[in-house]
């Protein structure tokens, strides 16, 4: 209540001085008008406080040219002295890539079958550190990486001192992926969608889109009761939450909270077709997260797929010339747009 | 790949249109000098011009509405890889010009028909689908049952598409014809194409179809569906009871517009 | 054979009429009485019957799903499923997991107060691209063996049918033409 006497007095002294108008259009100059939708801007960073618009634009610029130009070195590496390369081994685990969901679309197979197929972007990838079996704690080697090319003016020293080191622009999205010794990979060395080939699968890990807070119906599938026959406000509540001889609620508990934008991984995704490029993954079926999300794509871990995915480039595929991809790799099912339509003889 | 693609598809027309307008801006003027100028010394008659009616038509060049995306955030690359394959299967297979109206007849390849093809006629009631996921329903009563066949357009299976009748209805969704008398929707199976001149317009059938009494799939009397192609024959006091839920203000909408001139005029220009 | 008009009747006034008369007849039988305590019984016999001309004959469309207690119609020839009767055939069962009945599906029908089998050859709900969609739920009536009761089917059928031809070889046997 004091807040509104408050407010009100302040209303009360602005319409005391309405008539000549100053002291509204003081208030008007700097926020806008009052009852008007100001699009909220982040303006609190160093670089509003301290440069003047020209230099902000002139920074802006400069910074995109000198981190194209960075990428652009970065996308042939120096062969003079590449970490050492391994054969593969039906042991050793690759790195994975991140990649933009760009949405669905449908693709076709030799027998006319249709599948849906998610396209994903491999974008300015890079691997970032790498981190020894030692320093991650002794078990498994780790490999930093990088994707799509982010604003370097939101980022603090200690999160840019990683992609200094590395040489490459800062990213908006950065994971790590655990790799055998053998497949340890240059930081610096940028990452392609030829990484993956058709006819193999895939993992794929995205953030959920999220729900909000939700009830139990929606959140854990629970029936919730009858419309009718007698229900007084009971119609979507989750009932008992435990019995009378536990006497307590057991942990993990299905109740109403937050859904969605938790972390969730696709096992199994076959690859159907591979654009070289423009650095597109087409993998079937659906992959979580909504569209433009950044997703993380490795080698499927399911033992069933072991056989799909023998003898891939190793460590990754380096875009030095050594092997002449054609723009479009297509699994040997599916139905290329330049062939007759299909007939069953 | 002009001559493949019929008329939907001629990336080089309208460069050609260009280029007969200049020659012809020329011939004028050389006639003009040679007039007030230079006295009668013998010209021959410039060349007739023959103004081909098709290049006539190529103004208004059909874009087939799969092509426009949807409003919405999807990445322009996304939409360019779709479009490239799109217009790589119009490449190799004939996707004539058509609208909601027309009747098709659509050869498919299926593995239990006789000789492993399946013929089917009907009128196109409805165009569904953006992008490689386009579709179309057509619909005919055949021995007194109603039938339709949703196809994809961009599916290998389909190996022809043939266009029997071109035209327009007052609607661009025919979906209530499954409430319409049987007589609307039946066509002879062994239906003999009517020619159309390509450059002619695209003529709009002014058919008013007959409905079944009531009751109906959808309330077609409503303003929602704002159906022109009805000749509704409820009482009065149904059909005014039916604009009780017109919304007049939303055409004044400005948010709901969707103009996608700029878009199709992008797309020719990417393609030709 | 049936007539044509009378198919086509058959066709777009899926049965439940049946239903409705019922209904309605008790509906106005209460309201006759409620009318005779009031001495009113003129007024009400003459409402009642411009209620019922201007009344159509179905007022439920039948369901797009073949489940339990969906209307059916069944288009081969045999006498049980062309002599009239007033409570259309019914499904009263469905014999698959989903309990959806979807083109091949056999369910158990209730017809003229008694149970038949039947086999779905057509359904109004939309089934996958480049499949036929029907707009009527169509069932052949067959034994408990397999074999069907009618010698021709009159409407169309689907080529999916085909697909499982050792099964049904019997029904595709009698069908006239297909989709």
């Amino acid at each position: 209540m004091a807040g509104c006497g408050l407010l009100g007095r302040l209303a009360r002294r602005l319409w005391a001085a309405a008539p000549g108008r100053p002291l509204w259009a003081a208030a008007s100059g700097s926020r806008g008008q009052l009852g008007f939708v100001v699009r909220h801007v982040n303006s609190a960073t160093w670089w509003h406080e301290h440069l003047s618009e020209e230099n902000v634009e002139f920074l802006k610029k400069i910074t995109a040219e000198e981190y194209k130009a960075q990428t652009a070195s970065k996308l042939c590496p120096l062969k003079d002295e590449p970490w050492p390369l391994n054969e593969w081994k039906p042991d050793s685990i690759r790195v994975g890539v991140v990649a933009v969901k760009l949405g669905m679309m449908p693709i076709w197979t030799k027998s006319g079958k249709k599948h849906a197929v998610t396209l994903l972007k491999v974008q300015d990838c890079h691997v970032l550190r790498y981190i020894s079996k030692e320093e991650s704690g002794g078990k498994i080697s780790k490999l930093l990486v990088g994707g799509k090319n982010g604003s370097p003016f939101f980022k603090s020293e200690a999160a840019m001192e990683i992609f200094k080191e590395a040489g490459v622009p800062p990213k908006q999205k950065v994971t790590t992926f655990n790799v055998t010794d053998d497949a340890i990979i240059k930081p610096g060395t940028p990452l392609y969608a030829a990484h993956f080939r058709p006819g193999q699968f895939v993992d794929v890990t995205a953030k959920t889109i999220g729900k909000g807070f939700q009830g139990v119906m929606k959140r854990w599938g629970f029936k919730g009761q009858p419309a009718s026959h007698g229900q007084t406000k009971t119609h979507r509540r989750p009932g008992a939450i435990s019995t009378n001889k536990a006497s307590k609620v057991y942990r993990g508990k299905k109740m109403p909270g937050k859904m969605g934008n938790i972390y969730r991984t696709s096992f199994g995704l076959k690859v159907w077709r591979i654009n070289t490029k423009h650095d597109i993954i087409y993998v079937n079926g659906s992959v979580p997260g909504h569209t433009n999300c950044l997703v993380k794509v490795k080698d499927s871990k399911l033992p069933t797929y072991k056989d799909c995915n023998k003898n891939p480039p190793f460590p990754t595929f380096f875009a030095d010339g050594d092997e002449n991809l054609p723009e479009d790799l297509y699994d040997e099912e599916i139905f290329q747009f330049t062939d007759p339509s299909v007939t069953y003889a | 790949m002009a001559a493949a693609c019929g008329r939907l598809w001629r990336p080089n027309a309208g460069v050609l249109g260009l280029a007969a307008r200049p020659a012809r801006c020329l011939s004028l003027s050389g006639c003009r000098i040679s007039s007030d100028g230079k006295p009668a010394k013998f010209q021959p008659p410039p060349k007739p011009v023959i103004i081909d009616k098709q290049k006539q038509r190529d103004e208004k060049r059909f874009l087939s509405p799969e092509f426009i995306p949807p409003r919405g955030r999807i990445d322009p690359l996304k939409l360019f890889l779709e479009r490239k394959d799109m217009i790589q299967r119009r490449k190799v297979f004939n996707i004539p010009e058509f609208y909601v109206g027309s009747i098709l007849a659509v050869t498919t390849a299926d593995p239990y028909a006789n000789n492993k093809t399946n013929r089917f006629v009907g009128i196109c009631i409805q165009r569904g689908g953006k992008g490689l996921g386009a579709t179309f329903v057509l619909r005919n009563v055949i021995e007194g049952q109603g039938v339709e066949i949703c196809y994809e357009l961009y599916s290998p299976r389909i190996q022809a598409i043939e266009v029997l009748k071109l035209e327009k209805r007052l609607d661009d969704n025919l979906m209530y014809l499954r409430d319409a008398l049987p007589e609307y929707s039946t066509f002879d199976m062994n239906m003999k194409p009517v020619s159309h001149l390509d450059h002619e317009e695209v003529p709009v059938n002014k058919l008013q179809v007959r409905m079944k009494p009531k009751p109906w799939s959808k309330r077609w009397e409503r303003p929602k569906y704002n159906i022109k192609g009805i000749k509704f024959e409820l009482p009065e006091a149904k059909m005014r009871a039916a604009q009780k839920w017109s919304q007049p203000w939303l055409e004044f909408d400005m948010m709901r517009e969707y103009d996608t001139s700029k878009i199709e005029e992008k797309i020719w220009k990417e393609s030709g | 054979m049936a007539p044509e008009p009378s198919a086509a009747l058959q066709l777009w006034h899926q049965p439940g009429a049946f239903v409705w008369q019922h209904q309605v007849w008790q509906k106005w039988v209460t309201r006759i009485q409620m009318a005779l305590l009031t001495q009113q019984l003129g007024l009400s016999l003459t409402h009642l019957s411009s209620a019922v001309i201007q009344r159509h004959f179905s007022i439920t469309g039948a369901s797009l799903a073949i489940q339990k207690l969906t209307r059916v119609r069944v288009v081969d020839n045999s006498a049980l499923g062309n002599t009239p009767y007033h409570r259309p055939p019914k499904c009263i069962h469905v014999y698959n997991k989903t309990g959806v009945g979807k083109v091949g599906d056999k369910i158990l029908l209730a017809i003229k107060g008694e149970k038949k089998k039947a086999l779905i050859v057509g359904h109004k709900m939309p089934g996958p691209t480049m499949t036929p969609r029907f707009d009527s739920n169509n069932v052949v009536l067959i034994e408990d063996n397999g074999n069907p009761i009618g010698t021709r089917i009159k409407t169309p059928i689907p080529y999916i049918l085909r697909q499982r031809e050792g099964e049904f070889s019997k029904v595709l046997a009698i069908a006239r033409n297909f989709v």
